[in-house]
């Protein structure tokens, strides 16, 4: 017997239950009873009669290092990080979007470096807009954005490196992280020097302040770079 | 010597005593602690490292906490909407000086202390099984919660303390400037029941539409978390539909007493009582969709897919259901509406025979509409016959175009209902009351002739025009009639003549289980919802956040969900029942002392003075 007949029949059976307290019980809380245990087996026949249909999880996608030989799969490991673990796509779109709380990533990988992109993941507020609404020193305007690197996210280095690769591949352009640069399980994080020298701030980080900033090269994976703002 | 033995006899009941609440609590602590004893399987070695702890000996634990939390959340509707609903009538009986208004009040008030220690019962056993099942879920959760787990602590401390007063208080609050202190208590109870229903919604929205955390001071991380997108759209809508619990349980526990009722007295008291909490729970339930429309329109401008896993993915035959209970529920209303017009004002019965058979007419042709799916599942041969999955006659009301339309239709029809047995039995007196009158039948023709128009208008826009300005224009113009026809009766009615006096307890049985029906309806689409929101986060236990990689990561279909809506509802209408039974227990023994000899109705906290000065 499948399980929706053996609901069904309970239900029946509920049903039948409350006629028989209805027909001769004539105490009337039991009777209310009655009627209850009709109505709600009534409400459950009803939903066991329309399309019965579960909703079963989809795989789960797990980094396996050993399967990625070329910077393709980086991407495409890169992109299931980003719609899931990563939480990008909670805020972020790729494309214009009414319900997007934060910038749109559309060719984010054409206008900025990797050194950048990877900056602006694990040390967001190093390059900030400065709030001017108020008299005396403009004030730091944190960026809404957190370190991915840290919990609750909490990606690894290898994880950021494959979204970098997924973000450049999505904006047309040449994929500058090698597989090389992955850390296979046990191996320390490889520093990883800039391919090329920092981009130009989009123009919507230009307004920062002159910074020099340090990077934490243990937490960020990247050697100690000086980044020159305005 | 005696007085040796007396202090041992007393040492040792005092040992019994203690021995038996030790015995009982290491019973529950037993009880309690079985997801971790040896009898949970643990889904790893290391407790450190453990996601999710199980017994699938009592039914896994998804179906535990299903139904713990479902029973849980009811129970607080309960006692959330309780206080509101108790407040309410208090301030109508101070103001109108009736006593029986104010007895009301207290004799659902009295309920609370018992209900509380039944709400927080399940939710203490709820959160140890969560900690127990969900050990992950719930560091993370607690990571960016604690400061508002805090707030929530002391919350229930102020709650406890101001329920004590007005409680406890009543006796000795009943006129004058303590009356007004009295009233402000109510007040306060509610003001804290609101913080105490609003905290707890933020933990369960930020699952539903989490915001990502940045860095900053625990407080701020758990500020941001709690102003998800969604937190006031479900706190408005869970207020509201607290209110309409509160009434309809109010109308379900009258409707039981009336069945049972054994004198005239009794049949008065409790026919009336039956109307007090209908009017209550109408009253509460017309403005609950608009409130469900944001709730819904948030939900789709935070993420279209979940819009759609709801409303046109494997959750979209919920909504017919849904329609379903809601449509009941309409009718259940208005049918105890037309009752109370045909039985408690003599010679009114001809009077509205033909508008009562019109608005059931429309109110039936509007939940058919309702009703309808938005496609069919059908075998290959079926749809090529359809020409497609969309039926082509019905395919056109199974769209949200139409199914908004009939819906305010529905709330503009049971608006009617009510004014019209407001009105019933009275003659208005001033002289603007011919265009008063006529003001109001127009507002209804015209509000019901432009909701139609912008539904069939809605077809040929697109989605996002219809959902952006139309549908909220429709609700709207129901509002404005609301808002506009309310006042203007209430004006009219106070200079009117009572033609016909309201007669109470003629009602005929079938009142009482109308309003056992439309409690059973609100339980059951409070489960429903609660279905809905949980399934529509699919396989996560925080969305797009922390994935649930448990067995239980899948959605059940509708019918098995059914089957523990069912029992849940089940189950809670028989603590309710308990707890009414409880609290009214004490007072059938004063009332017998007291030589009433069941002559007044046995009033949960009814105050033997107010009895008395009824019964001379």
């Amino acid at each position: 017997m499948s399980e929706v007949a053996l609901l069904q029949l309970i239900g029946l059976g509920v049903i039948g239950t409350g006629i028989l307290i209805l027909l001769f019980i004539q105490s009337r809380f039991p009777r209310v009873i009655g009627f209850v245990m009709i109505v709600l087996g009534t409400f459950s026949l009803v939903a066991l009669s329309v399309p019965q249909m579960a909703s079963l999880p989809p795989a789960e996608e797990k980094f396996d290092v050993a399967s990625i030989k070329t910077a393709n799969d980086m991407a495409v490991i890169g992109q299931k990080i980003f719609f899931s673990k990563g939480q990008c796509a909670l805020c972020h779109s790729i494309g214009p979007s009414e319900s997007a709380r934060c910038p749109d990533l559309k060719g984010i990988g054409a206008k900025l470096s990797r050194e950048f992109i990877y900056e602006s993941l694990t040390q967001p507020q190093a390059y900030i807009y400065l709030d001017y609404r108020h008299e005396g020193p403009p004030k730091d305007y944190p960026a809404r954005m957190p370190h991915i690197n840290r919990n609750p996210i909490g990606l690894s280095n290898n994880e950021i490196l494959s979204v970098i690769a997924f973000l450049q591949q999505m904006s047309g352009e040449p994929i500058t992280v090698s597989p090389s640069e992955i850390a296979m399980p046990g191996q320390p994080v490889s520093v990883t020097a800039p391919a090329r020298a920092p981009a130009l701030p989009s123009p919507a980080k230009s307004k920062t302040k002159g910074k020099t900033k340090k990077a934490d090269a243990g937490e960020a994976g990247l050697v100690a770079m000086v980044v020159h703002g305005r | 010597m005696r007085n040796h033995d007396a202090s041992h006899g007393r040492v040792l009941r005092r040992l019994n005593v203690w021995g038996l609440s030790i015995a009982g609590l290491a019973l529950l602590a037993g009880l309690l602690g079985l997801p971790v004893s040896g009898w949970a399987e643990d889904a790893a070695g290391a407790s450190a490292t453990v996601s999710y702890r199980d017994i699938p000996q009592l039914g896994g634990s998804r179906n535990i906490i299903w139904v713990v939390a479902q029973l849980h959340l009811l129970l607080a509707g309960f006692v959330l909407g309780v206080p509101i609903f108790a407040w309410l009538c208090e301030i109508v009986g101070w103001k109108a000086g009736e006593k029986r208004y104010d007895k009301l009040a207290k004799e659902f008030t009295k309920l609370l202390t018992s209900s509380y220690a039944t709400t927080a019962l399940f939710g203490g056993i709820l959160l140890f099984l969560l900690i127990g099942f969900y050990p992950k879920l719930m560091t993370y959760l607690t990571d960016i919660f604690f400061p508002s787990f805090l707030v929530y602590c002391a919350l229930f401390l102020l709650e406890t303390v101001t329920l004590y007063l007005y409680w406890y208080g009543w006796d000795v609050m009943l006129e004058g400037r303590v009356k007004v202190f009295h009233l402000f208590l109510g007040f306060l109870l509610n003001v804290f029941a609101f913080f105490i229903m609003i905290i707890p919604n933020s933990w369960a929205t930020f699952q539903a539409s989490p915001v990502v955390i940045a860095e900053g001071s625990s407080l701020a991380r758990a500020w941001a978390a709690t102003w998800n997108p969604t937190w006031w759209p479900v706190n408005v809508h869970r207020l509201i539909a607290n209110v309409v619990l509160g009434g309809f349980i109010c109308g379900a526990y009258a409707g039981v007493r009336y069945l049972s009722a054994k004198s005239a007295e009794e049949r008065e008291h409790y026919d009336w009582m039956g109307y007090v909490g209908n009017f209550i729970g109408v009253f509460g339930m017309l403005p609950l969709p608009f409130a469900g429309y944001w709730l819904m329109r948030e939900v789709y401008q935070y993420n279209q897919q979940m819009g759609i896993t709801l409303m046109g993915g494997f959750l979209s035959w919920l909504f017919i259901l849904q329609a379903m209970l809601i449509g009941v529920l309409f009718l259940g209303a208005n049918y105890y509406f037309w009752l109370g017009i045909t039985y408690r004002i003599p010679g009114a019965e001809m009077k509205y025979k033909r508008p009562i058979m019109a608005m059931l007419v429309i109110l039936l042709l509007c939940l058919g509409v309702w009703m309808t799916p938005h496609s069919l599942v059908a075998s290959l041969e079926e749809a090529r016959k359809l020409g497609g999955t969309h039926h082509p006659l019905l395919g056109v009301f199974g769209v949200m175009s139409a199914k908004m339309t009939v819906a305010n239709l529905m709330i503009l029809v049971t608006f009617m209902s009510f004014i019209m047995y407001w009105r019933a039995g009275k003659e208005e007196t001033a002289t603007w009351a011919k265009v008063a009158k006529a003001l109001m039948g127009g507002l209804f023709g015209v509000a019901a002739i432009v909701i139609i128009v912008l539904g069939v208008w809605g077809y040929f826009v697109p989605a996002i025009v219809r959902i952006n300005y139309f549908s909220v224009a429709q609700v709207l113009i129901v509002l404005f009639v609301l808002l506009t026809v309310t006042p203007l009766t209430a004006l009219l009615m106070k200079t009117a003549r009572t033609t016909t006096e309201m007669v109470w307890g003629r009602m005929p049985p079938r009142a009482g289980y109308a309003l056992v029906l439309n409690a059973v309806m609100v339980i059951l689409l409070m489960t429903l919802m609660g279905y809905a929101r949980s399934s529509s986060r699919v396989h996560w236990h925080i969305y797009g956040v922390m994935r649930d990689s448990s067995p239980y990561a899948y959605s059940p279909a509708l019918g098995y969900a059914a089957v523990f809506m069912s029992l849940n509802t089940f189950i809670f209408c028989m603590l309710v029942a308990f707890i009414f039974w409880v609290a009214t227990m004490g007072d059938k023994g004063h009332a017998k002392d007291a030589g009433h000899g069941g002559a007044l109705p046995a009033m949960a906290g009814g105050s033997q003075s107010l009895d008395q000065s009824k019964s001379s």
